[in-house]
């Protein structure tokens, strides 16, 4: 009996030792950083979600990328210089960008970087264009198309010879020629579809021959049939050791590496779906950092030994008014009339209907109990971080103004009738669904007759039914493609923006802004043009803007070097900034 | 016995095909755009919905995806999983040894300590021990297994440093990794490759692994196997045969084990048959909470993302496990109960 409480004591005590431990840095020159994201393809011309950009990104490198923090200004990479007006890289019209390309530069296989390499990579990812991809933004550039091919899936006459004559190698210089100026080219440089490949390495795999006369048959690649899916060869720090998929990712230094060697040796990316697993695998040091969703923030704030960053990202999320909602067969609009039962199908044509409703949402209170304070409020879809940004006026929460603008609507019908809708979010989004309630309960409060049901619908199928016109509002967000505001207002605002259509928003006005601000490159101009759609925003009342998100990034307070960018979303992770110490 | 196995394998055929048709039926009711929309993430890509549709032919008539499907699977094809970015074949099998991994070691434990607990409880009826056990299956029973793994992680895991998530050490892992040939993967089990290769440290390091899945797992579903082991044994020894051994002054142990036991096992084996039957399914609360990336983890992420290829698979991949399930069953009723004869 005494032996039998001897051994238990010392199992104890080997225990507690063990827990003691857990101060030491553990494997000084490996990250490990457990995520949950699904990571889909290497192949750049395919990769369109941060965890795939993330994984490009610290394999291959673009010409040019964003220097720091900064989402408008940029560091060459590939590039010797960032070519600017000043430098002659930019032509005066706005019509030609001449990169002169590094050398020395090797890629993971041994091939060293051309101009040809180069000329390749982005003739290649746009000569592919899967549907579903992220090429639309080169070809939008590069060739004034959003995509090789029609509505009818197509391919259109001479796109391949228009994509053969935009980008040409001259000596170490690279050249692409722009149909029309297209300022948010730079940004869309940084992209991981911009990223370059190894000319011969990728023919050897089965990409685009070089021979712009086959082209057509390298075209949209079925999924999982894309020559780069598994493999990758790039010339950046760090190389693919080992991918199984929603298992782990692992990078290795590349010792060849032309640029300065970085700290750590290997990376690993693990795949950890569950919350509390991710969060003791930090306390315990076994992950040096972890993707900390926004509720459990608190959480993480109460660990010790971590270091937090808040980075804001380039984000908004809204609720959008449908103007023309499908009628057919439509539970979401009740009777279709405006009868007490339901809602007809242009109920948010009248501005009155949609005033009321952004005079119902409490912006103080949203942000407080929602977010606990850690959210930015947007004023409008060209949110904080993108060029030509302002704060314009907001509707502000006043039930009594909302009252006011209900009594007005449909010439007072919707006062004596009152109505009935549902108000959608996606499944599992606890900050839209918070926000759906509280317009619906705010709405309802003004007068017993008006009756709003707050429904949740899983994510593939919301895309569906957004884009059916079968939400009469419906809350969705929208993350930066490219830093530039035209990436937010042509898709909040134009008639034919991805939002914007579904909307069924019309404003000739409008329309018109959009197109010119991206077709003229002096920013003073381009300033003037989206200040005004800011404030059309506010004067259309053309959407609820609910928040833009900050994440939070906790890091063991032993890994160093992060370096915050908006532009860069919690999936992601720079390698080569970091260390641990 | 021999025709009666064949004529079973013969039914098998038509089992399949009647739970393809089912669960192909199934998805077809979702339209195409909600499955077309499967291919894509962001509200960014959703401008190809159209042309997804026409590119894998979603509009077309039941019975032509249908066929297409079957012409796919018979040339050996069984499509492409989106969730693990392979082809579903190729994915079956990364996923597939860690789930039988986890059963090998847990599907004994369920039935020996289930019939073990049950027996001990059947016999000692409305004692202390009948009553601790009891307990211990209805608190088993009605626990919910991801709650009850998350507390062993935070207290084993979380406190004690032990048993970490995963099925295998970081160490360990890039040491496979750095030396593929020093460590081959005969079966994907690091407990047997371990074996296999002579590494008992991996093999050992893999069962560390499986200590708190495998814990968590049995504690939950050994309640079943025990509580119907108890009824059985109550039953039995209430029979006539019991109480005229036990007035003849038969040895008690003799009457239990031999003679009662043996009797109450019938309905515990079709219970434990099942049970590892649905085990190979995986265990999505156990998979998900330990990191243990296999078939359940792989089932509800398919699921949520109607990865049709993969619900197709598995559904499949079911149907032949629990047919050949109760064909073992069937077997193994004729050698415990000598009256049951397969014709």
């Amino acid at each position: 009996m005494k032996r039998g409480s001897i051994v238990v004591c010392i199992c104890f005590l080997l225990l507690f030792l063990t827990v003691s431990l857990h101060a030491v840095v553990k494997n000084p020159d490996t990250f490990i950083l457990a995520n949950y994201g699904n990571l889909r393809t290497l192949d750049p011309c395919v990769a369109y979600d941060v965890t795939s950009s993330q994984r490009l990104w610290n394999i291959y490198e673009p010409l040019i990328f964003f220097d720091g923090s900064h989402t408008d200004k940029f560091k060459p990479v590939l590039a010797t210089e960032v070519p600017t007006l000043e430098n002659g890289g930019i032509s005066r019209d706005g019509k030609t960008y001449t990169f002169s390309i590094r050398k020395g530069a090797k890629f993971h296989e041994g091939g060293d970087l051309t101009p040809e390499d180069v000329v390749y990579s982005f003739k290649r990812n746009m000569i592919a264009d899967p549907d579903g991809g992220p090429m639309w933004m080169l070809l939008e550039a590069l060739t004034g198309r959003g995509s090789t091919r029609d509505k009818d899936g197509k391919i259109i006459e001479g796109i391949f010879d228009t994509i053969d004559k935009c980008v040409e190698a001259k000596g170490d210089k690279v050249i692409f020629h722009l149909p029309r100026p297209y300022p948010p080219l730079m940004g869309i440089l940084n992209y991981s579809s911009s990223v370059i490949l190894d000319r011969e390495w990728a023919i050897s795999k089965g990409c685009w021959d070089g021979d712009i006369k086959k082209a057509a048959k390298y075209n949209n690649p079925a999924p999982g049939h894309e020559p780069l899916l598994k493999i990758a060869n790039g010339t950046n720090a760090y190389k693919m050791k080992h991918w199984e998929p929603n298992k782990g990712f692992v990078f290795e230094r590349f010792e060849g590496y032309w640029g300065p060697k970085p700290r750590l040796k290997t990376a690993i990316i693990k795949y950890v779906k569950e919350w509390s697993t991710r969060k003791l695998m930090l306390q315990n040091g076994d992950a040096d950092r972890v993707r900390v969703d926004i509720q459990y923030v608190p959480e993480v704030k109460a660990m010790k030994g971590l270091t937090l960053y808040e980075v804001p990202l380039l984000s908004v999320t809204a609720a959008f008014f449908c103007q023309k909602i499908n009628p057919t067969g439509n539970p979401n609009i009740g009777s279709g009339k405006l009868d007490g039962n339901g809602i007809p199908p242009n109920f948010f044509s009248d501005i009155n209907v949609r005033k009321a409703f952004l005079h119902a949402f409490d912006r103080e209170t949203y942000k407080k109990d929602v977010f606990n304070g850690l959210v930015i409020m947007p004023t409008s879809a060209n949110v904080e971080g993108l060029a030509y940004h302002k704060d314009v006026t907001v509707y502000e929460f006043d039930l009594e103004k909302s009252k006011k603008y209900m009594k007005e609507a449909w010439g007072g019908k919707v006062w004596e009738k009152g109505f009935k809708m549902i108000i959608t979010h996606n499944t599992g989004n606890e900050m839209r669904e918070a926000a759906a309630l509280m317009l619906a309960e705010n709405i309802m409060s003004l007068n017993p007759k008006f009756k709003i049901e707050v429904r949740n619908v899983e994510w593939k199928d919301y895309l569906v039914k957004y884009r059916g016109f079968e939400f009469p509002l419906f809350l969705i967000g929208w993350v930066a493609d490219y830093a530039d505001p035209h990436n937010f207002m042509y898709t909040f605002m134009h008639s034919q923006g991805v939002y914007g259509r579904y909307m069924a928003y019309q404003n000739d006005e409008v329309d018109r802004l959009c197109e010119a601000g991206i077709q003229t490159i002096d920013p003073k101009k381009r300033e003037k043009i989206y200040h005004k759609l800011q404030d059309l925003w506010y004067t259309e009342a053309i959407a609820v803007p609910l928040y833009q998100q900050i994440v939070v990034r906790a890091y063991r307070d032993w890994v160093k070097g992060y370096v915050p960018n908006a532009m860069l979303t919690d999936a992601n992770e720079m390698l080569m900034d970091i260390w641990k110490e | 016995m021999l025709a009666y196995v064949i004529r079973r394998f013969l039914l098998l055929v038509f089992v399949l095909f009647g739970v393809s048709v089912l669960v192909f039926g199934i998805l077809m009711t979702f339209s195409p755009e909600r499955r077309a929309a499967a291919y894509v993430t962001t509200p960014q890509q959703a401008k190809d919905i159209p042309r997804l549709i026409q590119q894998f032919g979603l509009e077309d008539p039941f019975y032509i995806q249908y066929v297409r499907w079957m012409r796919e699977i018979f040339r050996g094809n069984m499509g492409w999983s989106l969730v693990a970015s392979r082809p579903v074949g190729e994915a079956f099998w990364r996923y597939f040894p860690v789930t039988l991994e986890m059963n090998l070691f847990a599907a004994p434990i369920v039935i020996l300590f289930g019939i073990w607990l049950g027996t001990v409880s059947g016999i000692h009826r409305d004692t202390w021990i009948d009553h601790g056990t009891r307990i211990f299956a209805i608190v088993g029973w009605s626990l919910p297994t991801f709650l009850f793994a998350l507390v062993l992680l935070m207290i084993f895991y979380g406190y004690f440093q032990l048993f970490s998530p995963g099925v295998l050490s970081d160490k360990l892992t890039m040491f496979i990794l750095d030396n593929p040939e020093k460590f081959n993967r005969f079966t994907g089990m690091y407990t047997i490759d371990g074996v296999l290769n002579g590494r008992l440290d991996i093999a050992l390091d893999a069962l560390r692994h499986l200590v708190l899945p495998v814990l968590s797992y049995v504690i939950v579903v050994v309640a079943l196997n025990m509580r119907v082991m108890r009824s059985g044994m109550i039953e039995e020894l209430s029979k006539d045969y019991v109480i005229t051994a036990r007035a003849k002054g038969a040895d008690k142990k003799i009457i239990h084990i031999k003679h009662a036991r043996r009797n109450a096992l019938l309905p515990v084996v079709t219970v434990a048959g099942q049970l590892v039957a649905m085990s190979m399914q995986g265990s999505i609360a156990v998979e998900v909470v330990f990191t243990r990336q296999g078939i359940g983890w792989w089932l509800a992420e398919s699921a949520t993302q109607l990865d049709m290829p993969v619900l197709m698979c598995i559904c499949l991949f079911m149907g032949v496990v629990f047919v050949i399930t109760n064909l073992t069953l069937d077997i193994l009723y004729a050698y415990i109960d000598p009256r049951i004869r397969l014709t």
